[in-house]
Parts: C-alpha cells; structure tokens; sequence
C-alpha cells in the first residue's frame, strides 16, 4: 500500500511538471490578451512531430532538435498572433473561433505531412527506467523534463517579476490603457506572450515526443488539459500554474492507483468543477470586484 | 405527318434513348460508398482500411475487364459517430450501391443503422462489438468478430498453462467487450484474472503496472487496446519489470510496423496476425493482392489493408451478382451475400442471419527479432512461441 501511494504520488509529480509546461503557455496568453488560444496543443504537437522529423531525417537526438522546433513552432505562433491581430470587434469571443479553427488546419496540416502513425523516439536512453531506492520508477525523460519544466517555471515566474520585458508583460495583463500611458507598447507586449508561449510549447512538446507516444490527434486533449490548469490557477498565476498541474496530476494517478485508472479523466473534470464552485477565481487568483 | 406526331415521336424516341442509356449505365457502372475515419483518433486505421478498399476496386475492374466498372466516393467522417451518419447519408443521396468502411464500433452503430434506412448494405471490418451483430438489421455485414480475436488470446493463453492473468484493456466498446469475453473465457479455465480498465486518452501506464507488479502478481499480462495503448502500457512495463512471464496483446500490435518503429519495446510480445513478417503470401489472389498493393502505395500490405480488401471484394461480388440477375438494391445484395461461401484471405467466410462472420478465427503471431512469427495454432505456426519471455 505504501509502495503503491509513494509511486503514485511520484508520478502524479512528474506528469505535474509537464502539465506545468504545457498550461503555462496558454496562461501567459490569457494573462495578456484575454484570448483562450485553443490551437495552443496543436503547438505543443508540431514540437513534438519536428522533433520526430530531424530524429528520422537527420538522426537528431530530440534535445538538439529543439532549436529548430523553436523556430518552426515560433513562427506558427507569430502567425497566430498575427491573425488574431486582424479580429476587429468582440476579439475574446471570435479569437476562440478562430484559434479553434486553426487547431483543426494544424492538426490536418500534421496528419498530411506525417500520416496517422503513432510516432515516438527511438533513442532508448529517454525510455531507460530511473529508479529511486528501488521504490520509485520512471523513464529518464520524464525526470529530465519534470526539471525543465520547473526551471522553465521558476525562469518564467522571475522574468515576470524582475525583468522590465516581465513588468512590462504584467502591465498590460492588469491594465491595457494604463500600460501605454507608461509607454509600454502593448502590440510588442502581446507578440512576446506568444514568443515565450512557443518556447514553453517547444520544450513540452519535444518533452512529450520522447515520454509518450504522438498521433495528429492528441492537440486537442492537450489544450482541454492546459485549460483546466490554468483556470484551476487563478489569472495570471505563474506558482497557481505550478501547483495546479501538481493537483491534478497527482489526482489522476492516486484515482488510476487506488479507484479505476477509467476514472482519472474525470477526477481532473472533478477538480475543475470543485474549484469553479468554490474558488470562481482559481486557486491564486484575485477576487474581481464590480465596480 | 402533323406537327403532334412528329412532337410525340421525338418525345418517344428521347424517353427510350433516356431509358436504353440509363439502363446501360446502371448495368456498367457502379459507385460503392465508403465512411471512413481519414482524420482524427481512428485516422490510422481508417487509412489502413481504405488503402485494402482501393486495392478491391482496382483488382475487380481488372478482373471484370469492362463488363462492370466499380468506383468509390469517399467520406472521411472524422472518427466521429454524427459525421459517420452524416457521411451514410450524403453517400445515399448520391446514389451509392452499397457501403464499405466504418472503423470503430459506437461510430458503425449508428452509421449502418443509416445505411439500413437507405435500403444500402453496409459491410465492415472495423467494428467487433458482439452488439453489432443483434439490432435485426438485414443489411449489416462484417466479416470479423471479438469472439475470432478471444478466441486467440484465450487458446494462446490456456495453451501457455498460466495461473493468473492481468487484463489492462480500454474502455471503448469494442475492447470493453472484447475484455470481458476473455475474462470470463479464462475463469471458466479455471484462470485467475484481475482486471483495469482504463480510458482511451491515458498515457502513463505506471500506476495501473505497479497494481500488476505489486497486488496482482500474474503469470501474464493482457493488453486489450490500440496501437498508443500497447506503447504506453509496454514502457510502463519495461520501467517497472513485473514478474510475468508473457505479454498479450491483440490487434495492431503483431505488425511489421510495430517492429520496425517499435522494435526493442515489442520483442516477445504477442498479437493477433493473419500473416508472418515478413509476409509471405501464397495463392494466384494474395500473391495479385500484394502486388496491387505494392504498386498503390510503395508499401507492404498490412492486415489493416486485407481486411479492407477482403469486405469490399465480397460486396463487390454480391453487387455484380445481383446485377446478373437484374437488380441492384440493399435486399438483393445482401441476400447474395448471404448466399455466400468464400475461402478468402482472411480465412472461410459464410454470413449468418445476423449478418456476422461465424467462421472467423485469428492467429497469434510473436515478435521475435525482425520477424513476427505465427506461434498459435501449432497447425499453422511457422515457429516456436518463446515462453516464458519478456522484451526487458
């Protein structure tokens, strides 16, 4: 029984740190522009599948194909922004439209160009068991990612807070108007959101490609995931994002470990739904008052 | 000769021209529909089913040589069960004879009840779930079953001489049932079995494989999902190394695919398969079949593309033998199929009143090195199961 909690707990940690990769993305751009960007796992997908393209094309280790996923998945995400920029009335309603829209064109743009087969990493190190005390079991990837996912956290958390591109980034996010009156350029602003979005995209996605198995259509569950995470954190939350990728990794692992493994996708839906009522602004997220 | 004559005889002579045409066009030409996922979760296999449907079109208007002509309209349905419906009904309006395709048995459900509103015979190969084959539809027909994959799984197993069993399996339809038949297959062997059912979109498999390492126990491991499942479910393994002394599985995993892009994960492991890899086909039809299949997509068939084959070959022969008798419509076509008895390359197929495939029986074939060897039944094996054997 022990056994069973400890590694339940550790894995639930593990898978935590990558939720925590994926989510923070799409927090970022809610955090600035107010926009759900629901082509943001399709993101984390095309990372994945570049990563697969230099392994098979070039015999790229996954971890040096990061800087051309970077590239690629930097631009689709500029282009992102830059459609969402041509949204003239209503923009937090019809960029859902229109992010859902392009989810499905990446997602079809990924299944013509590398089919419907399942695709994973071939180089065995990342699928190598880890093993703490003879107790505690995962694959080298999962450990090397779950640290990058914190480091990349914990970077974005004190770029938020000590850098003046951070401030400037949370200006906007609190107040559009009061931000240009301090000569941020919110344009400039919105477009590195999706910049570091990308990066934490890139690095998450290639995490996944060597950890799991891809297929065309997984982007979609990513974004529900991401969602969920960062509506569980509350606006704006860089350790909200943290913990609730913790809650409900952990979540789903103590259900699959000590209910029915069929259920762990509901007790993420249990969760959500719980904070919602209890907490409407997240678990770190400040109470909006009417005026 | 007035005017209303020569008026009433051109109108006659295009009222005969219409008909003689269109009498020989319907002799001639025929367009089967096909729904089939291209995109989505089943995209995979739906691809793989379609490649074996292009493959029957193009053997059967070579071997008819100009007497019929045979097309296909395609309609991905997304894998998704209204746009499967939807798929059935435009492919109706447009004047299919009948429909092959479907992948994935809640899709197939409503998608042949569609079928069955049109007055269209609906045959597949994607959808095992033993619901399929109890809704008195009289024009579904499928031409494989989860009793001919159970079967399989269970006789390797009983055939092992394991204690207790361990089945992981997805909670969709055709896999809940399929899970279920084995169970109490293997209990009534006098076989313990524990089970976890997991959903479809889970991706670590760690906490459900230390349930099997530490509480179960079990001699062996059956897996009962796709492609993604049987990944996730053998690194979780490969991590954790439970004491069993086999792993199971059934469809898509004892492919050429599987171990090539899989090749050190799937060694020793065990999954239904027609045909050893590398396949040898034998007989004047499989031999054509591979070849036509080579020659399409640059590729060796896999048994995605046979099954595909083998269901629209059959209803292709029910359309034309219908048409030789004057009349094509959803009864005439699946009374011929219900007439018939074909040795094809899936092994005897004879339809019941149920339109389901009793004589469908698989094999199970084991990853051994490059190759995946049929190991059961010790009739057509073409190697030795190793056992006990694990790919760690």
């Amino acid at each position: 029984m022990f056994e069973l909690t400890l590694q339940a707990v550790y894995s639930g940690l593990l898978a935590g740190g990558w939720y925590a990769m994926v989510a923070l993305g799409l927090a970022l751009v809610f955090g600035t522009m107010r926009i759900i960007n629901l082509a943001h796992g399709e993101l984390v997908l095309l990372a994945a599948y570049v990563a697969f393209e230099m392994e098979r094309s070039f015999g790229l280790n996954p971890i040096a194909a990061i800087p051309v996923a970077l590239v690629v998945v930097g631009l689709t995400a500029l282009l992102v922004y830059f459609l969402i920029g041509r949204i003239r009335h209503d923009r937090e309603l019809n960029s859902l439209i229109l992010t859902f829209g392009i989810a499905i064109v990446l997602t079809n743009v990924i299944l013509m160009t590398w089919s419907a087969d399942i695709r994973s990493t071939s180089v065995g190190w990342f699928m190598d068991g880890a093993v703490i005390a003879d107790t505690l079991f995962s694959m080298n990837s999962e450990v090397l990612f779950f640290g990058a996912g914190v480091a990349l956290v914990g970077g974005t958390y004190w770029w938020l807070n000590h850098t003046w591109h951070g401030r400037a980034l949370r200006a906007v996010s609190s107040n559009r108007n009061a931000a240009m009156l301090m000569g941020v350029n919110p344009a400039r602003v919105e477009a590195m959101s999706f910049v570091v979005s990308a990066v934490l995209a890139t690095v998450s996605g290639v995490a996944l490609y060597t950890a799991s198995v891809v297929f065309p259509a997984l982007g979609h569950g990513l974004t529900i995931k991401a969602f969920v995470i960062t509506v569980l954190a509350g606006l704006g939350s860089v350790p909200g994002v943290l913990l609730g990728a913790v809650i409900l990794g952990v979540g789903e692992t103590m259900t699959a470990t000590f209910a029915k493994p069929s259920l762990q996708e509901l007790t993420g839906m249990v969760i959500f739904l719980l904070i919602l009522f209890l907490r409407p602004s997240g678990l770190f997220g400040r109470k909006v008052v009417g005026k | 000769m007035t005017l209303n004559t020569i008026l009433r005889r051109v109108a006659a002579g295009i009222v005969f021209s219409a008909v003689a045409y269109g009498g020989a066009a319907q002799a001639e030409t025929f367009t089967l529909g096909s729904q089939v996922p291209l995109t989505g979760n089943l995209a995979r296999v739906g691809t793989g089913m379609h490649e074996g449907i292009s493959v029957a079109i193009a053997m059967a208007n070579k071997e008819l040589g100009g007497k019929h002509e045979f097309k296909v309209s395609t309609i991905d349905d997304e894998s998704n069960p209204a746009k499967a419906v939807a798929a059935v009904e435009k492919l109706a309006s447009e004047g299919v004879v009948a429909l092959t395709g479907g992948y994935g048995s809640n899709i197939i459900g409503p998608a042949s009840e569609a079928a069955a509103k049109s007055d269209l015979v609906y045959i597949t190969s994607g959808g095992v779930a033993p619901e399929l084959t109890h809704r008195d539809l009289d024009t579904f027909f499928r031409i494989n079953n989860s009793e001919g994959y159970g079967k399989a799984m269970l006789g390797l197993l009983k055939d092992m001489g394991v204690k207790k069993v361990s089945v992981i399996y997805s909670n969709k339809e055709a896999t809940d049932a399929m899970a279920k038949y084995v169970e109490e297959g293997l209990k009534e062997a006098g076989v313990e079995v524990t089970t976890h059912e997991f959903d479809a979109s889970t991706t670590d498999f760690k906490s459900i494989m230390n349930k099997v390492k530490l509480r179960d126990r079990s001699d062996a491991i059956a897996m009962i999902g796709y492609e993604n499942d049987y990944v996730g479910i053998l690194r979780a393994a490969s991590v954790l190394k439970p004491e069993a002394k086999a792993i199971v599985g059934v469809w898509s995993l004892a492919t050429s695919q599987m171990n090539t892009e899989f090749h050190d994960l799937v060694q020793n492991v065990y999954g239904t398969s027609l045909l050893p890899y590398p396949v040898k086909f034998s007989g004047d039809e499989a031999v054509e079949f591979s070849a036509t299949y080579k020659e399409m997509f640059g590729k060796e068939p896999d048994y995605l593309g046979q099954f595909g084959y083998v269901q629209t070959r059959l209803l292709i022969d029910a359309v034309v033998a219908a048409a030789d008798k004057g009349e094509v419509s959803g009864k005439t076509v699946a009374q011929e199929l219900r007439s018939l008895k074909a040795d094809t390359l899936i092994g005897d197929v004879a339809f019941d009143e149920n339109g389901d495939n009793p004589n469908f029986s698989h094999r199970m074939g084991q990853h051994q090195g490059d190759r995946v060897e049929i190991v059961w039944p010790e009739k057509a094996a073409t190697a030795k199961m190793n056992f006990p054997a694990v790919p760690w």
